[in-house]
Order: C-alpha cells, then sequence, then structure tokens
C-alpha cells in the first residue's frame, strides 16, 4: 500500500534492495520501514496474536537472507506475505506438536481472549471483527489481503498458492458471509 | 440482501477502500455507489473492516534492520567471482611454469657441469682412443682394451693428475674427440693404474682382457 511506504524515499523496492547488496543499510530501513506495518497486519489477520514483531522480523530475516531467490515477478510486498504466511503457518505447527491437542482452526477461531479488543473501541468494529473471525482461515485470509492490502486476486493467489479463480470465489464467500454475521 | 449485478463496479469496491485506484476510476465507483443501494451497503461493510484492522501492532524497525544477515558489497553481485577463480587458476599455472622451468634449467646446468671436459675424461667405454692418441707401449697388451679396438702399440706410464676413483667409476658419456691432450694423457694413466692394480696379485699375463671391476669381483 502506498500509504505504508515512507515519503521522503520514493525508491522502487527493486532499487533498495540494489543499494542494500551494495552495502548500504539504509535502504534496508526503508524496506522494513515500508512494509513491516502491512505485514504486522497481516500476521494478525491470519491470527497472530503474540509475537507480531518477532514474526515480521523472522520475516525479513529469512526474506533477507534469500534475497537472491526474489525474481520480481511479483511485488516484494506479496513476496514478503507469502514468507510470512509460510512462517506464520510453521510456527502453528510446530505449537500444534507440542499441544497436539488444539486445531489450527481451533486456534483461529473466535475465543474470549482477545487483546485487539481494547484497541477497538467502537461496537461495530467489534462486531466486524467478530464476523471476520467467524470465516475459515482460507476466507479470512482471501478477504483481509483484499480489502486491507488492496491486493489483486492474481497477488492473493500467489501468496496462497492457489489460484485466481479460487482468491475470487473466497473472496466473495466471505464477503457474503460477513454481511449475513452483521445484518440478518 | 442482494448483490448489485454491476459486477466490474463490485469488483472495484475493495480497491476503493484500500486506496489502490487511481483517480479516474475511483470516482467512476464513487459516482456508481452514489447511486446504487447495494453496493453502498457492501462499501460500508468493507470500510468497517478496513478501520477494525487498521491498527498495527508496533514493530521497532530498527532491531529488525539489525538483525538483518550483513551483505558485503563484493560479494553481492556474484558477477566478479567466476572471473576472479579464472584469474587465480591461471595465475597458478604460471607460477607451476615458472617453478618447473627454473627446476629444469637448474638441472640442465647441472648436467652439463657434470660432462665437462675434465670429467668426460672418464668417459672411456665405447671410444677407441687410438685414432687421437699416439701409440704407447701398455703394460700388458690387450688388457685394457677400450671400446671396440684394444689398444696395440705400447704405452709408457704418465703421471696421472689426481682423478679420484669415483669419478672415474661415473664416467658414462662424451666423446674422445672432445678430450685435449691433457685429459686424454690423464685418461691413460687412470687405466694404467687400474692395470696396475689388476696386475699386482699375479705375475703371469692373464690372456684374457678382464676390467678390474669383474677381476675384484672374482676375488
Amino acid at each position: 500500500m502506498a500509504q505504508d511506504h515512507e515519503p521522503n524515499d520514493d525508491s522502487t523496492d527493486l532499487e533498495l534492495i540494489a543499494r542494500w547488496r551494495a552495502g548500504d543499510e539504509r535502504a534496508a530501513t526503508s524496506l522494513v520501514a515500508r512494509h513491516a506495518p502491512a505485514l504486522a497486519r497481516f500476521a494478525v489477520s491470519l491470527g497472530q496474536r503474540l509475537d507480531v514483531d518477532e514474526v515480521v522480523q523472522d520475516t525479513f530475516v529469512r526474506a533477507f537472507g534469500s534475497i537472491d531467490s526474489f525474481r520480481a515477478d511479483s511485488s516484494l510486498r506479496t513476496w514478503l506475505f507469502t514468507i510470512e504466511r509460510r512462517l506464520i503457518l510453521d510456527r502453528r505447527r510446530a505449537a500444534r506438536r507440542r499441544r497436539d491437542d488444539t486445531s489450527v482452526d481451533d486456534i483461529d477461531a473466535a475465543t474470549e481472549f482477545n487483546p485487539l479488543d481494547e484497541m477497538v473501541a467502537e461496537e461495530a468494529q467489534s462486531r466486524v471483527r467478530k464476523a471476520v473471525e467467524r470465516l475459515s482461515r482460507l476466507q479470512r485470509e482471501v478477504f483481509l489481503l483484499r480489502v486491507n492490502e488492496g491486493l489483486s486476486y492474481k497477488e492473493i493467489a500467489e501468496v496462497l498458492g492457489s489460484t485466481e479463480g479460487a482468491a475470487r470465489v473466497h473472496y466473495h464467500n466471505a464477503m457474503r458471509a460477513v454481511k449475513e454475521s452483521l445484518y440478518v | 440482501m442482494f448483490d448489485c449485478a454491476n459486477v466490474e463496479m463490485r469488483e472495484l469496491l475493495p480497491d476503493v477502500v484500500a486506496g489502490t485506484l487511481d483517480a479516474t476510476t475511483r470516482a467512476r465507483v464513487e459516482q456508481h455507489i452514489a447511486s446504487c443501494a447495494e453496493c453502498a451497503s457492501e462499501y460500508e461493510t468493507l470500510r468497517l473492516v478496513r478501520s477494525a484492522y487498521a491498527s498495527t501492532p508496533a514493530v521497532d524497525v530498527r532491531r529488525i534492520v539489525g538483525a538483518l544477515p550483513k551483505v558485503t558489497p563484493t560479494s553481492s553481485s556474484g558477477r566478479g567471482k567466476p572471473m576472479k577463480r579464472w584469474i587465480d587458476w591461471r595465475v597458478a599455472a604460471a607460477l607451476t611454469m615458472i617453478s618447473v622451468g627454473g627446476l629444469s634449467l637448474a638441472v640442465a646446468r647441472r648436467w652439463s657441469a657434470d660432462v665437462s671436459p675434465r670429467d668426460s675424461v672418464t668417459a672411456v667405454s665405447s671410444v677407441d682412443t687410438t685414432a687421437a692418441q699416439p701409440p704407447r707401449a701398455a703394460p700388458t697388451e690387450g688388457r685394457t682394451s677400450v671400446g671396440n679396438g684394444a689398444r696395440q702399440a705400447p704405452v709408457r706410464p704418465v703421471p696421472a693428475p689426481p682423478i679420484s676413483p669415483s669419478k672415474a667409476q661415473l664416467a658414462f658419456a662424451g666423446g674422445v674427440d672432445d678430450l685435449d691432450d691433457a685429459s686424454i694423457k690423464a685418461l691413460l694413466g687412470v687405466l694404467d693404474d687400474m692395470d696396475r692394480a689388476a696386475l699386482a696379485p699375479s705375475e703371469e699375463p692373464d690372456p684374457t682382457p678382464v676390467l678390474p671391476v669383474i677381476r675384484s669381483g672374482e676375488r
């Protein structure tokens, strides 16, 4: 999203990557500042309620460590979302193996504990959040990537490793479910 | 609850909320929203969703940057690596050639020093000294035949220059044409010494030509 970009740095992501590889650490700072907020929001939308900062950091570390594999076929942000999503799913699988009694969807489902409730004052927003959290994991990912991050269906498909058509279907099913939850 | 039949406008609603549309398209969609109750309702829902998730958890940019892997400018491009390796190999090959060449030169010089005319005095095998030497009285005729022909004329003893026996035994090359008179005299002197040594145990002349080495082996 353009509003997350640093206003004083009009360089493209590719230019910043080239500068970082040439040893310019300020370019790395620009890249992190440009994409970290969106990654943090995406982590929350994936149900990551704790250690969001750590997840975002691990995402950048993993991405910068394998920056040679970034082919610029998609945007850097889409690539970062893909890495972050895999990272979160890996962490959940590891946590599930440790607990061995809680499914991913159970973790993602709306629960009594929700620290973001404290940040959301209005009742309408709280109801919307609950409606979104009732979605399946895939629907929620598609829905929030589309609405919050403004990704196209093609980019969403790249993040999820799915198809553009499937992403479109997931979005419209999610939209219908949220409206039913709010207005019916 | 119905959906708008204008699929194009409906598909663009999330983009209006996310702010990713250009001004012209955005104005067109907003104009449609103003006249479509279904799209207006959906647009409002989308705005609520976005506002509900607008709060961004705090992230420490400086800490993240500090955790990033460090890069060295020389290793970033990767283009110089193959060329550098190629240059390294060429330098190594050149050094090897220089070393081998220098070693060969040293060996060649040592070789030429070993076969100098003075030492080649002892290179007596396959050399007929009669062609280059005046007749001398041999103490025992036919005993010190050298090369293909035996010395026919008697040879007077000539004082030999001091040549170590080991050098005489190491003689292996050279031609008599390369020898000067002094060297030839020295050679003959050595041969005479060998003859005398061979004759020392027996007063009777041995009719068969026997080299001293063979003789000493029989003892």
